[in-house]
């Protein structure tokens, strides 16, 4: 694969590794305007898949990045992107939990901290909105992400996979309803 | 919780022990909810780490960038065993969903054409959005304690969210301006 390509590849994720506040969720709809819409690396359908099977994987969701990059150039793309994104935010991580780690109960800690909190809620809310708009799956959408979220909140022990299944069995039967009907 | 484990000396676990317990947590953890099953091993099983370390390395991996439980991984590697520790935990942690997310990946091409296939990596994909809406709901009731705290979270996800304002620039606006006022606050 083209060595500017891969370059390409860790110049979107670097900066959203330094920038993924709160986890993975707040920088979906960052990677989405990036990979979709600037560099027209993959399609709004090939990008909302891509984010299933993410999630359906195991591991962190900021995985994400890696199969954009498998998508896009290969196994090394995969490795460039996965370095990219998780390189730059891991080396932060570890020089400040070092340096701070003995001034946890300072106040500077505390205002970091509770500053950063709603930020990162404020860009997962961004990205929620995004994947509707990409989705474009009206009522299915807004029922299956609703149940789900229902069954998580309410069953925090329910496994995450039955509940992924079952998104993707209601989106079945519905559209299998939808023709049906639409046969009549 | 348990009650106050028996006080058996806390060993300091192999480097190797470090990285397949990691590897184990990393290819079992589907969907995320993972900082309970590393709370069970490293805390409660392995006693490798205590409840209060815990705790302050779980607020410091949420607040800063990266993958929450990546972040935790480091900094417990780091703590039980400096730097190589917290290489040989985030390596554990990451190989298998590597694979395993690229390999899933290929399944999905192998199985494109099927006329449900879309319908049904939809249905997942909303059905994991209900993930990210449950944290915006703890969230948003975390931060129902101080009002400005709901004013960043609605202004954020308006700009970046509605008005597609780039997720960067924002951030870099926000934040300090939120911090500043958190300041105020204590």
């Amino acid at each position: 694969m083209r060595f500017d390509t891969l370059v390409a590849i860790a110049l979107v994720f670097i900066p959203f590794s330094l920038t993924s506040i709160g986890g993975g969720a707040a920088i979906v709809a960052g990677i989405q305007h990036e990979t979709v819409t600037v560099h027209a690396w993959v399609n709004s359908r090939e990008f909302l898949d891509l984010f299933a099977v993410s999630r359906a994987a195991p591991g962190p969701g900021m995985m994400l990045a890696t199969v954009i990059g498998w998508k896009v150039a290969g196994w090394l793309g995969a490795f460039v992107a996965t370095l990219a994104l998780f390189v730059p935010s891991s080396l932060l991580c570890y020089s400040v939990f070092k340096l701070t780690n003995h001034h946890r109960d300072k106040k500077w800690h505390r205002a970091m901290r509770e500053g950063l909190a709603p930020v990162g809620i404020g860009l997962i809310i961004a990205g929620v909105l995004s994947l509707f708009r990409l989705a474009d799956g009206g009522v299915t959408a807004f029922v299956i992400a609703g149940l789900s979220g229902v069954i998580l909140y309410f069953a925090p022990r329910f496994p995450v996979l039955g509940v992924l299944a079952l998104g993707g069995l209601a989106a079945m039967l519905a559209s299998t309803l939808g023709t049906w009907i639409s046969s009549l | 919780m348990i009650s106050p484990v028996p006080a058996s000396p806390p060993e300091t676990p192999r480097l190797r022990s470090l990285f397949f317990l990691c590897f184990k947590i990393g290819v079992l953890s589907f969907g995320g909810g993972l900082s309970g099953w590393l709370y069970r091993e490293f805390v409660l099983s392995k006693r490798w780490i205590d409840e209060e370390d815990f705790s302050s390395s779980l607020a410091i991996s949420q607040m800063l960038p990266g993958a929450n439980v990546v972040n935790l991984v480091i900094c417990m590697g780091e703590q039980l065993r400096g730097p190589v520790g917290a290489l040989a935990c985030v390596l554990g942690f990451l190989v298998g969903p590597f694979f395993a997310v690229v390999g899933l990946c290929q399944l999905f091409d192998a199985l494109a054409g099927y006329p449900l296939l879309p319908v049904i990596s939809d249905g997942v994909a909303f059905a994991a959005m209900g993930l990210l809406i449950i944290m915006c709901v703890h969230g948003v009731r975390r931060a129902m304690r101080f009002p400005p705290s709901i004013i960043t979270i609605a202004v954020t996800a308006i700009l970046v969210g509605i008005f597609r304002f780039p997720l960067i620039p924002v951030a870099c606006v926000i934040a300090p301006i939120s911090v500043a006022l958190a300041w105020r606050r204590i």
